[in-house]
């Protein structure tokens, strides 16, 4: 049972809630729904809504998104519109008005289709934590989580240069649908060859995996049919089975969907 | 944690409560301030019938800790009405047929105004997608999507709004 809700009025006093054993709420579109749905423990949340960690800011190509920004925010900030595609694609409007940038790096999959973005866009996290703030790479964070009783504050990342940033997203229905498979891509081609690549899949795993395997066989190949269908063979996935779709769908049609995210066709 | 009041601005009007952490946005508004137009539906966020307007955007009430949002401007179904008379959404919705059991139809017309409040001349696509999140089990969304785009016509005065039906001749008796 939800037993307190604090309502901190700076990251510091937000952490200090959550290194008492609290837990961070966002817009709480994870997390409220799981309070909702059975009894349970007592729980403790602090609530970033007034914490002074939503805004946008963006200096030359350098952008950062407060913690508590939601995903309605970067929908409607034309200088993100390279996210728009991939904002878009996750739940729907009233879920986007609340659903926070932070909270989308820690739901499960197959959600969490900003954070295979901002993993794809080499993104970094400042944390505080009990020793003050640091900078950490987000994809630190992906794979070994973030110890009880730290908080991020902000995500830092660098805006793709024009058309070398492809997200794409196979679900179940066309809007409002976690996801089966998820490409986030940045990549570049410089005289017909990948120079410079990317990749993030999402739905494939329990949590995001960068495909290092597939980047190997893209870098410095022309991208082709060929090349990317040796690509999306190159990783050993390990898909799962939810409503969505089974393990074995996510596995056969993963290059289908690579092949569409790369070659949009 | 104690109850703690909190302050809305409610349909216009500044109204407070006493609320436990747990009371959310929709119980208070269905048990607090007795306005039933939210509903509770799945009260995981993913059916849409509790979606109200929360400082103007549209949020799903039965995800948000009333505390949370102490302060804020909320605006719910029994707020868009003028008297007996309807909004341009309500309005286009009886017009068009556009409810069937009504469970969905609250928070249908509340996606619809927040998305005719940014933008009024919306694509079918645009519509589609600010309903995406409200679920209509009866499935009469084409119906719904034509209300919304006839009451985005109507408030861009590309059609004009029927003339009220003449009241019924009493019956004798």
């Amino acid at each position: 049972m939800l037993i307190s809700v604090q309502m901190p009025d700076s990251a510091e006093a937000a952490r200090a809630g959550l290194q008492a054993g609290a837990i961070p709420l966002g817009g709480g579109t994870h997390l409220m729904a799981r309070l909702n749905d059975a009894a349970g423990g007592d729980v403790r949340l602090v609530s970033l809504r007034r914490a002074g960690l939503r805004g946008i800011d963006v200096d030359g190509a350098t952008v950062a998104l407060g913690a508590a920004t939601t995903l309605a925010d970067i929908e409607d900030d034309a200088r993100l519109s390279y996210l728009s595609r991939c904002v878009r694609s996750i739940a729907s409007p009233p879920v986007r008005s609340l659903a926070t940038v932070a909270g989308n790096l820690f739901v499960p999959q197959p959600y969490g289709d900003l954070a295979a973005a901002l993993l794809a866009l080499d993104a970094e996290l400042d944390v505080l934590g009990a020793d003050g703030a640091r900078r950490e790479p987000l994809e630190r964070i992906v794979t070994d989580g973030l110890p009880a009783g730290e908080l991020v504050t902000c995500v830092r990342f660098t805006a793709p240069a024009k058309d070398t940033f492809r997200f794409y997203k196979a679900s179940r229905r066309r809007l409002n649908s976690g996801s089966i498979v998820t490409v986030a891509a940045r990549i570049t081609i410089d005289d017909g060859l990948v120079g410079d690549v990317r990749l993030v899949l999402g739905g494939l795993a329990r949590r995001l995996v960068r495909a290092v395997g597939a980047e190997r066989v893209l870098l410095g190949a022309p991208l082709t049919a060929e090349v990317v269908a040796r690509a999306a063979g190159a990783d050993a996935i390990e898909p799962f089975d939810d409503a969505y779709a089974s393990a074995w769908y996510r596995a056969r049609v993963y290059p289908v969907h690579l092949r569409r995210a790369l070659l949009g066709a | 944690m104690p109850s703690t009041i909190v302050t809305l601005k409610l349909n216009g009007t500044e109204r407070e409560l006493i609320a436990r952490p747990s009371t959310t946005l929709l119980n208070a508004l269905r048990e607090t301030f007795g306005l039933m137009g939210a509903k509770r539906g799945c009260a995981q966020g993913g059916c849409g019938s509790c979606t109200v307007l929360l400082d103007g955007r549209p949020v799903v009430s039965c995800l948000v800790p009333v505390v949370t949002v102490d302060g804020s401007t909320v605006e719910t179904i029994e707020g868009l009405a003028d008297g007996d008379r309807l909004s341009d959404v309500q309005q286009a919705f009886v017009d068009l047929f556009a409810t069937q059991c009504g469970f969905c139809t609250p928070g249908m017309i509340m996606s619809a105004t927040a998305l005719l409040d940014r933008n009024p001349d919306p694509s079918r696509q645009e519509v589609t997608e600010a309903i995406c999140g409200n679920v209509c089990r009866c499935t009469g969304y084409e119906p719904i999507i034509t209300a919304v785009l006839t009451a985005a016509e109507r408030r861009r005065g590309a059609a004009p709004a029927p003339a009220p039906a003449p009241a019924p001749a009493k019956a004798d008796v």
